[in-house]
């Protein structure tokens, strides 16, 4: 055991949404192909830190396991990223894991996102097709447009864009990239595309697209590599368009 | 479903701190932004562009540089022209600018990529380039030798004397470098901002163009600058004093 290879890694951790936040450091065996969720579990299993101390396991959210349900996200070696694909072989120890900072802390590594699920209810990020009857089917997409599309539908709500972003804080209120690129994509969607004018609309407001800087931290931390860059330069031109037209048109 | 009354209450919906989401239909921020973004180009960068061109008529000698000055000071209007196209977009530009600096977390120490590091670059090229703006206009424009209204003889003589000073010339540098910076991503940030260039190769080969446009800037205002340092002290008219 003396000899086996071990993996340091150094918490920050906080009990309650307003307690003070204090750090803890773990030291785990290591195993071929560890990710920072295995070595999470591994803590809950013996909730001992490095100096023998007995303490509470970590509180942090996971659910797919695969970078698919976007539950993950944290900050680890200070860089927003998935906890169940960053691979302790891919890390420079002693590893620190911190909860996102620009979100409320719920405890320890969880975080309340659900700014972005207010953000989506927002710019309308949906397909309108509730009714009280049958609508049929839709219209069918080109192969181009799926194309287009089909990357953009991979987001998984985990917010390392936004937590990434320097325009994205408390003083901005920025919408962030997720949502820009969730409006690209039902606006091209042939039935998504009836709320078209709602959405641009909707990202003239207050914290809307102009506040993006353009520093692209979010195209490059985004684990799914959705073009994010593109769908803010695209959605930026249609709000454009669209606000000449209310300017001079109404 | 009606919640329990337990002693300990986590639900997330009682969570009121964070960043607050979009504010659709609220505001007016899109038009400043908008505005501060298009007053860049125009007529701020426009006015750069010919204020770079027609200074470096020193490389071609005093009288070329004076006669450049008189028939821009000759124009009709004049100051209106240059309070309505120069002094308001820039105070504009330059106050509004500081507010979004402001309010931006610049964080290249946790992510230095490319973009980043020119999204922090854009704001401090910003500030020196607003800093020698401003000392810069105080000097040649309202202090000294009035270059309106016949005083456009000594225009040459004015930039001269005041290059004497190393440390001017050295600063007139940094000004000219700031500037260009500054202005040359700013097209480039325009052009993805508003939409033109979408795709990444677009956005990509746009910025060759942009680089090409901040050397092409720098190098003329050095050249211009070199029209001043090589003309000996007697080809230069003496400003006399009253």
């Amino acid at each position: 055991m003396a000899n086996s290879k071990t993996v340091i890694i150094k918490i920050k951790r906080q009990q309650t949404p307003e307690s003070k936040p204090y750090s803890e450091e773990f030291e785990l065996t290591y195993r071929p192909g560890m990710n920072i969720t295995s070595a999470l579990m591994d803590i809950a299993a013996s909730p001992v830190t490095r100096q023998g101390k007995v303490t509470t396991p970590v509180a942090y959210d996971s659910n797919c396991l695969e970078e698919v349900c976007g539950s993950c996200a944290m900050l680890i070696n200070g860089q927003a990223k998935m906890a169940c694909s960053a691979l302790i072989d891919n890390l420079k120890q002693p590893i620190t894991l911190e909860p996102f900072s620009k979100f409320p802390i719920i405890r320890d590594l969880q975080v309340d996102r659900s700014v972005l699920f207010e953000n989506l209810k927002k710019v309308k990020g949906w397909v309108p097709v509730d009714g009280t009857y049958d609508l049929g089917p839709g219209p069918r997409q080109s192969a181009e447009e799926q194309e287009q599309a089909y990357p953009l539908s991979r987001c998984i709500s985990c917010c390392c864009c936004m937590e990434a972003c320097p325009q994205f804080n408390e003083k901005t209120g920025f919408v962030g990239a997720a949502a820009i690129s969730q409006v690209r994509l039902f606006n091209t969607h042939p039935t998504g595309k009836a709320l078209k004018v709602d959405r641009l609309q909707a990202l003239m407001g207050d914290g809307g697209i102009q506040e993006c800087g353009y520093a692209q931290n979010c195209v490059e931390v985004c684990p799914k590599d959705i073009p994010l860059t593109r769908s803010i330069a695209d959605v930026g031109g249609q709000v454009m368009w669209q606000a000449i037209k209310d300017f001079f048109r109404t | 479903m009606a919640s329990s009354a337990s002693s300990i209450d986590t639900s997330p919906a009682r969570i009121q701190k964070g960043v607050a989401p979009l504010r659709a239909g609220q505001g007016y921020s899109f038009l400043l932004r908008r505005l501060h973004s298009l007053s860049g180009i125009v007529p701020i960068g426009a006015f750069l562009v010919e204020h770079f061109i027609s200074n470096s008529e020193a490389v071609n000698g005093v009288q070329a540089y004076n006669d450049q000055v008189k028939f821009l000071t000759s124009l009709p209007f004049v100051h209106v022209l240059e309070w309505v196209f120069i002094f308001i977009p820039i105070l504009f530009h330059a106050l509004y600018g500081i507010y979004i600096w402001y309010r931006g977390e610049s964080n290249v120490g946790e992510y230095p990529w490319t973009g980043n590091w020119l999204y922090t670059s854009q704001r401090w090229t910003g500030i020196i380039a607003f800093i020698y703006i401003v000392y810069h206009t105080y000097n040649m424009r309202f202090t000294g030798v009035h270059l309106m209204g016949g005083g456009y003889q000594y225009a040459f003589s004015k930039v001269w004397f005041d290059f004497q000073s190393p440390w001017t010339v050295a600063f007139y540098v940094v000004g000219i470098v700031a500037a260009s910076w500054h202005f040359s991503y700013g097209v480039w940030l325009f052009a993805a901002k508003w939409g033109l260039t979408v795709g990444a190769n677009a956005r990509r080969k746009f910025g060759f163009v942009c680089a090409g446009l901040a050397v092409l800037l720098v190098g003329i205002g050095l050249w211009t600058i070199t029209g001043f340092t090589r003309t000996p002290a007697d080809q230069v008219p003496w400003v006399e004093h009253d």
